[in-house]
């Protein structure tokens, strides 16, 4: 049985630009966590635990089910504040953040209802309950790769900014990530991040 | 510099002789015997080594595997042979471990260019240089001293690390490394329903043998997740192939190692060669283990990090 890659499967939603390019991105299922708060806090942290803990459980529980199996894809990452200011405006602590790993459409939501208890069970990963299998669109984005430290990402931020506005596209306020690099090892300048800008007008529109 | 620095440097210079001749005892004892049966274990003795490890510090050393540096010791021999004695090619050629003198001439060619009876009527044919390593077939001497072969500027982060007794789950694989994965979907599949592979779970791989030494369908491995507690299976059928071991703790070097999985041994041969030559470590008869950082579905072969623990002998360090 061939493993689903959705990664590969859908290249065309993780394009990588040099330089802001718009891209489309389809509707997809994901496992997701919320939280609020500094990228690279506790909780932050604790929750890419759980939502890998969650992550690799269901795709080992439902292979020994002989479900078929696939490659648990990259991190991504949603940003937003409350009232939709900058974010640069805004104290990192006030950051409300979704955790995303994108999930083939075959997985249930009782795979991960299954997962969470038994994990809880073990109680090694504070909150896996948080971790819900959730339906996004991300639609119309500008995106662009950046290479280098997630502190230095404004300069790339401010080119994708420019390019909306040369195009007369408006940003829907919201910033996301996508995390090709593991940055746990990989030194922060070559840390390769995509950067998706999600718009609420499109060229075409 | 400082006091402390030289001293230290000085320290690692001796550590290092220490190393060479120790090394050199064995590259001697390979000369005298060339023509017997020449096992790692009696080797490892000839130098006080741990025959565990021997290998791989030798191959590191040299440049070659023991088996490279044998046969190709032969070969120089045969070479001096040709050009002094009156002995027929055929005879140098069994001398030398070949099968017949049509293999002999082909390996020769190979490594020195001509084929033995040009070379044994050429006035100008100098003798080959067949290797990089220092170390050639000489008579009525002995070998005092040799470069090891990666004698640089030593670029490779190692940290000594006091590692705890660790439990896991395992399961063995034996066969080609590269065909463990099985193993380890055994292994996860296993662990999944359990609600194990959360909290920090290691991903452990520990490889017995070294692949210079030892047959690929020989080679033995075993994938480990760490955790907490034994348990028996609430949600699996069985639990056969899996078992629970302790990796024992104590003083460790740990290197990264960053790209494929199939270039380890390269990491593996510096740690030894490189590194533990020129420190003041001695390495004990247990196992290195490797933990995997990173998924090697998602993960392009060029960016995965594995670090690699090699065992060393507790000592006070003063």
């Amino acid at each position: 049985m061939d493993k689903i890659d959705l990664f590969k499967l859908h290249k065309a939603d993780y394009i990588a630009p040099k330089n802001p390019q718009v891209c489309q991105v389809t509707s997809a299922c994901y496992l997701a966590i919320n939280g609020i708060g500094g990228p690279g806090e506790d909780d932050f942290n604790d929750a890419v635990a759980a939502l890998y803990a969650v992550a690799y459980t269901v795709k080992m529980t439902r292979k020994k089910q002989a479900l078929g199996d696939y490659v648990i894809c990259k991190l991504e990452a949603r940003y937003w504040t409350e009232e939709k200011k900058c974010l640069t405006d805004v104290d990192k602590s006030q950051w409300h953040w979704q955790l995303m790993i994108r999930t083939p459409a075959i997985v249930e939501v009782s795979d991960i209802a299954q997962a969470t208890k038994v994990l809880t069970d073990k109680g090694k990963t504070k909150s896996v309950n948080k971790v819900k299998l959730i339906e996004h669109e991300f639609s119309h984005c500008i995106q662009v790769l950046h290479v280098g430290p997630y502190e230095e990402e404004g300069s790339t931020i401010a080119k994708m900014a420019a390019y909306a506005k040369d195009q007369q596209l408006v940003s829907t306020g919201e910033h996301c990530e996508i995390y090709i690099s593991d940055p746990r090892r990989i030194p922060a300048e070559r840390l390769k991040t995509i950067l998706r800008m999600p718009l609420s007008n499109s060229l075409d529109s | 510099m400082g006091k402390l620095a030289v001293q230290i440097k000085k320290m690692r210079k001796t550590t290092q002789q220490s190393y060479i001749t120790r090394m050199v005892n064995v590259v001697n004892y390979i000369q005298q015997n060339l023509d017997n049966e020449l096992t790692i274990a009696v080797l490892a003795e000839q130098a006080n080594f741990s025959s565990y490890h021997f290998h791989r510090i030798f191959s590191g050393m040299l440049g070659e595997s023991v088996k490279e540096l044998i046969r190709r010791l032969r070969l120089e021999r045969a070479a001096l042979q040709l050009k002094t004695s009156n002995d027929s090619i055929l005879t140098i050629s069994l001398a030398a471990g070949y099968e017949s003198d049509m293999a002999f001439s082909r390996a020769f060619k190979a490594r020195a260019g001509v084929v033995p009876s040009k070379f044994r009527k050429s006035e100008q044919a100098s003798f080959p240089c067949l290797s990089r390593s220092s170390v050639r077939y000489v008579t009525n001497e002995h070998i005092s001293s040799f470069e090891p072969f990666i004698d640089k500027e030593l670029n490779m982060n190692v940290m000594i690390k006091q590692v705890d007794n660790m439990l896991v789950a395992c399961v063995s694989h034996q066969g080609p490394y590269q065909e463990c994965g099985h193993a380890w979907d055994t292994l996860f599949s296993t662990l999944a329903p359990e609600g194990l592979l959360g909290g920090d779970a290691k991903m452990i791989g520990v490889s017995y043998d070294d692949p210079d030494v030892v047959a690929p369908e020989l080679l033995r491995y075993e994938a480990c997740i760490s955790v907490e507690q034994e348990f028996s299976p609430t949600h699996s059928t069985n639990l056969k192939n899996v078992n629970f071991k302790t990796i024992t703790g104590g003083c460790y070097a740990v290197t990264t190692h960053i790209g494929p999985y199939e270039k380890l041994n390269e990491t593996y041969q510096k740690l030894f060669g490189q590194w533990l030559s020129q420190s003041d470590y001695e390495s004990v008869d247990k196992p290195c283990f490797e933990v995997y950082l990173n998924d090697p579905e998602s993960t392009e072969p060029e960016d995965l990090i594995t670090d690699i623990y090699l065992p060393l002998r507790d000592q006070a360090h003063g």
